[in-house]
């Protein structure tokens, strides 16, 4: 069995993971065939199936995941503005993996933690660690479309809005999420 | 209403799964398009079809149906 905080924890995670599905699925629809329709297909399957993970996770742990509002990442539309190109989701995502990956590193660490969440973080985390390299990639090989210094504001521009987005979050649950807190 | 418009409104209303007809200019995009999700797919959608590129500069001030139509008409 597992705390409250702890199950609103994993259900946040979960919901999280879903959105990004979501969102990675609907762009793979609409993309062009090509290296970015490929991997990004690729990654809202991965998303999806980490949403599964967690899911069963929880099952697992003997608590159904809590239905939760808001995913994380529909407050950096408002922090940010929307992203209008390909070249703007990928930097958006790009950011947004990195503290992804920072916050299941944190969360992995911590002490005592169940050998079942470990287990999913660890299956997860290599998958993001592909997702961060496609993207990282991709937007290099955007540099002679959309100059080198614009991607390189763009994606400061999501950094400041993902620093935004999680000292709020952190404010705002506080309690919950307790020593999973990225210093 | 030009060639280019009318291009822009098939491939928009494609996107929105409407006739490009019922795609009056004067038509808030928050009417059409309840949530920033679906806006985001329906922009990008909007540029692989037209085989265009829009930035932020472009979308700043846009507001409804026509806004959009001719902001696209700039790229293509």
């Amino acid at each position: 069995m597992i705390s409250e905080n702890e199950r609103w924890v994993l259900s946040f995670y979960r919901t999280s993971e879903i959105s990004g599905s979501l969102f990675f699925g609907r762009l793979a629809r609409s993309l062009k065939a090509g290296p970015i329709q490929h991997d990004m297909t690729k990654h809202y399957a991965d998303e999806a199936m980490h949403a599964w993970y967690w899911t069963d996770c929880l099952n697992k742990l003997g608590v159904e995941p809590l239905e939760l509002g808001n995913a994380y990442q529909d407050q950096y539309l408002a922090a940010a503005g929307m992203p209008v190109n390909i070249m703007e989701i990928l930097a958006i995502t790009q950011v947004f993996e990195r503290r992804v990956i920072n916050q299941y590193a944190v969360h992995g660490r911590t002490h005592g933690i169940h050998k079942l969440v470990k287990s999913t973080i660890d299956r997860i985390v290599e998958d993001e660690k592909w997702h961060i390299k496609w993207i990282r990639d991709a937007l290099k090989n955007m540099e002679s479309e959309y100059g080198k210094d614009t991607i390189d504001d763009t994606v400061e521009r999501f950094l400041q809005a993902d620093r935004e987005v999680y000292e709020k979050t952190v404010r705002e649950h506080q309690e919950r999420v307790g020593e999973l807190i990225l210093k | 209403m030009s060639g280019d418009d009318t291009k822009i409104k098939q491939a928009l209303g494609q996107s929105l799964k409407r006739s490009s007809k019922e795609l009056e200019d004067d038509i808030l995009l928050n009417d059409l398009v309840a949530e920033s999700f679906a806006l985001i797919e329906t922009v990008i959608n909007l540029q692989e079809e037209l085989n265009i590129r829009l930035v932020q500069e472009d979308l700043r001030d846009v507001k409804t149906v026509g806004d959009l139509v001719q902001v696209c008409a700039k790229r293509l």
